[in-house]
């Protein structure tokens, strides 16, 4: 069931994006592409805190819009001066997806091995 | 707690779904832009409703038949459904016709004879062309060379040849006779034809054209080969 809720609302998302056909101008689709991504960064850091028993609803809310806008705002930048800046926020928000989603597997690979072991015990009592 | 913290990821996730959604909606169909001026679209305005008009003739037509089906009596049904087929014959092109129209000659160019160039068969391109060039005019019926050209028939190379239906066209010179509806359709069709510039196609090939001044009355002949009735079926008979 706590699973199940977050998966909803990403299903109820992709398909209210599909059924609208809403549409942003070309121009604009970087801007969106590294929102997208800025999200799923603070989404997996958001995941990893909570296995980490770190998570704070603020620090999670605040991360997610701050971020999105702070990308946007760099690809905004690199435009107008002519940088490709956007690529320093794809650089750092892909490498922090590839480090949180490691640390979301050892965790979980923890959490599972201590749970055989545990029931290995019990076997044995 | 832990409810809270679902809430906020099922906001989170719907939000992250959504920019997905967007985001491929944009990437798969780009929109087109729109790049028309007024005047591109006034003309596809004007040929719209030059459809418009030619399906209101059309449903017009049917309506006739319909009333005339209506109003004729039980026992001269039967006439009014062979004056149909003899309608469906004549538009089909099975039937001789005759009417307004007018002939065009095409033969070989004065130069070309002059410096002996070897007269070769009509190329099926060229003539293609020229049938495309005339079929602008609706209603009208063609012969090339003598063989009907209707809806079914087919400009191919045939070992070689031209053909029309299937025969071979004559090396030029050789005989094309249109007939139009009406004659002020045949003189809007001969003065068309006159300024046309398929005069300049036909040049590259050493032939001319010679369009003859519309007539009250030219005869062509019909198709001669029955049609192949894919798609109906006769019914048998108490059904």
């Amino acid at each position: 069931m706590t699973m199940w809720l977050p998966l909803l609302g990403l299903l109820l998302g992709i398909s209210l994006g599909l059924l609208t056909d809403l549409q942003i101008p070309q121009i604009y689709s970087n801007y969106l592409s590294i929102a997208v991504l800025a999200a799923l960064d603070t989404l997996f850091g958001g995941i990893r805190a909570h296995l980490q028993q770190i998570y704070d609803d603020k620090v999670f809310i605040s991360g997610f819009f701050f971020n999105i806008v702070l990308a946007a705002g760099l690809a905004f930048l690199g435009v107008h001066l002519g940088v490709d800046l956007y690529l320093a926020a794809v650089f750092a928000f892909g490498v922090r997806l590839f480090q949180n989603i490691a640390v979301i597997r050892r965790i979980l690979l923890t959490k599972w091995s201590d749970r055989s072991k545990v029931s290995e015990t019990k076997v044995q009592e | 707690m832990k409810k809270a913290i679902n809430w906020k990821f099922t906001i989170v996730l719907l939000l992250i779904g959504f920019m997905i959604a967007v985001q491929y909606n944009t990437m798969e169909h780009p929109k087109e832009r729109d790049t028309r001026d007024i005047w591109a679209i006034r003309q596809e305005l004007a040929e719209e409703k030059k459809i418009h008009s030619e399906l209101l003739t059309e449903i017009r037509d049917l309506d006739r038949t319909i009333s005339s089906y209506r109003t004729l009596s039980e026992s001269s049904t039967g006439q009014a459904l062979r004056d149909t087929v003899d309608k469906l014959h004549k538009k089909a092109g099975t039937t001789d016709i005759s009417g307004p129209g007018f002939t065009i000659e095409v033969r070989p160019s004065v130069e070309s004879v002059a410096y002996g160039i070897p007269i070769t068969s009509i190329s099926s391109d060229l003539l293609t062309r020229f049938v495309n060039e005339v079929n602008r005019f609706k209603g009208i019926h063609m012969e090339i060379d003598g063989k009907r050209y209707t809806m079914m028939s087919s400009i191919r190379v045939i070992n070689g040849a031209t053909t029309v239906n299937g025969l071979n066209v004559t090396t030029p010179p050789f005989t094309i006779k249109i007939i139009s509806p009406t004659m002020s359709d045949s003189e809007k069709l001969y003065n068309y034809l006159l300024a046309s510039s398929i005069h300049d196609d036909f040049y590259l090939d050493n032939l001319v054209l010679e369009i003859n001044p519309p007539e009250r009355d030219v005869t062509i002949r019909g198709y001669p080969d029955k049609f192949k009735n894919l798609y109906l079926k006769e019914l048998p008979k108490g059904e």
